[in-house]
């Protein structure tokens, strides 16, 4: 699958989205691919602050629980209710329906990558 | 993991994308490309599911005195069994507690044919030849030298039948045959680790590959560990190292039925007396989410909002949801109000029945 070129992208293989101070959060493609179905998704709490790097949001495959660090500071506004129903959209479709979370940026980000740099990444 | 063992279907695994993941000392296909959910689906919708459980291991034990050796060193009555039969048992230790749970296939009068746990293969044959001394027998591991496929699944006969050259249809639940398949001899019996009618299958390495790639061709897929392990939960059937161990007795783990305590002396009887009578030390309850989430190994279980427990094997069932099986107190087994604590806090459950989801198994 073609990474798309206007996420940004995290070493822990998490994408985000900018748009002005908002934020999109979700996995990429190559993280769904390696976690298998996911078959549940814990989301944060809409109103939560949180740091870089922290545990914002839990996804659950067959046979294995995995931790999702946001890749930006801040407040979460909205939360993708639909992975409560459909989880198997984070597999299907990780840099679009399969969104999890978006976030009112308060400033700091972990280490960006571009879609270049994270193809690099990835073969590396 | 150079020290890991390969079974002659290796690289069929590896061509169909299979996962290798180390599993009791094999590297072992956790999924395919499709993924576990699809293979799942496959084998509960009326599929054929092709499963390569190679790392169990297979005793021989023959001789004059076969049936009273393994008597002593199984739990089960295996004076019950017919030639062709095949029944559940367990190898106990002085203690009462597990060293295995195996399966018991009659060949004859004087030659049986065990099924062992991968993990317990070298504890497992140590502990059959150290106890065979005292008998007119013979201990003989072959496992290294036997290929085990599972196929599971309604359309398993229809794929097998193919292959072999009698009737499949002769076979009942638990019983087997040693026919021909592929030319090469081998025994089939009609059991499973799923909760689907279907079949086992031990041949000779020599023609894994080519039965393995027969079946593909008669519509069978292939199914990895992780479905494999979301069938049997959804059974409730025991495994090894989850509900059953050295740590627990058939009375705790629900398995008295195996368990033939009017059968004569055997390793662990007495124990098992003792614990039965004083009581389980913890019960095995199957319990269900009522919220959302799902319960997994080792997650504690509170009853009336104290710690009675843990879970020992748990899951995301597609039919069921959020399915367990779980230690608790004994005098919680019938508590109403149960939980599970997932990431912190507290999710409730229900007591519910066993198999989570209707067995197809043809009785």
């Amino acid at each position: 699958m073609t990474i798309p070129a206007d996420l940004k992208y995290t070493k822990d293989h998490e994408w985000v989205r900018i748009d002005g101070d908002i934020a999109t959060f979700g996995i990429s493609d190559h993280a769904q691919e390696a976690l298998g179905d996911i078959v549940f998704v814990e989301l944060p709490e809409i109103g939560r602050t949180i740091d870089a790097g922290e545990a914002y949001a839990v996804v659950e495959s067959v046979k294995a629980v995995s931790d999702v660090y946001a890749p930006a500071a801040g407040e979460v506004i909205e939360v993708n209710e639909e992975l409560e129903g459909e989880p198997e959209k984070v597999n299907s479709d990780a840099y679009g329906a399969g969104w999890i979370a978006k976030v009112k940026m308060s400033g700091a980000t972990l280490e960006l990558m571009s879609d270049d740099e994270y193809n690099t990444f990835l073969e590396e | 993991m150079n020290d890991l063992s390969k079974t002659p279907i290796f690289d069929e695994h590896v061509n169909l994308g299979g996962k290798m993941v180390p599993f009791a000392g094999f590297e072992m296909p956790v999924q395919y490309k499709n993924g576990a959910l699809k293979e799942y689906t496959f084998v509960r919708e009326g599929g054929a599911g092709i499963f390569d459980i190679t790392h169990m291991g297979q005793v021989r034990v023959s001789g004059s005195e076969a049936l009273p050796f393994l008597q002593y060193v199984t739990t089960n009555d295996v004076s019950k069994l017919v030639e062709g039969q095949v029944h559940y048992s367990a190898l106990l230790n002085e203690s009462g507690t597990f060293i295995d749970d195996i399966t018991t296939y009659k060949i004859s009068d004087s030659e049986y044919y065990l099924c062992i746990n991968a993990a317990n293969r070298l504890k497992d044959v140590a502990h059959l030849n150290g106890e065979a001394k005292a008998f007119e027998v013979n201990v003989s591991d072959e496992s290294d030298d036997t290929t085990l496929l599972a196929l599971q699944g309604a359309a398993a006969q229809a794929a097998l039948q193919l292959l072999v050259d009698t009737d499949l249809e002769k076979i009942g639940y638990y019983k087997f045959a040693q026919l021909k398949v592929a030319g090469a001899n081998a025994i089939v019996s009609r059991t499973g680790y799923t909760g689907e009618d279907g079949f086992e299958i031990y041949i000779p390495n020599a023609i894994a590959v080519d039965v393995w790639k027969q079946l593909l061709a008669n519509g069978a897929e292939p199914i990895g560990l992780a479905a494999r392990d979301m069938l049997r939960t959804e059974m409730g059937y025991a495994l090894y190292g989850h509900e059953i161990s050295d740590q627990v007795t058939p009375v705790e783990a629900k398995l008295m039925w195996i368990t033939k305590l009017d059968k004569g002396d055997f390793i662990g009887k007495a124990a098992v007396e003792a614990r039965r009578s004083e009581g389980p030390k913890q019960r095995l309850i199957a319990i269900k989410l009522t919220c959302r989430g799902i319960p997994r190994e080792h997650y504690k279980v509170f009853a009336g909002g104290i710690e009675t427990g843990e879970i020992t094997s748990g899951m995301f069932s597609p039919m069921a949801g959020g399915v367990a099986l779980a230690y608790v107190k004994p005098e919680d087994a019938e508590a109403g109000e149960l939980s599970v604590e997932i990431r912190g806090k507290a999710v409730s459950a229900e007591r519910t029945t066993l198999p989570f989801v209707r067995s197809n198994v043809r009785r």
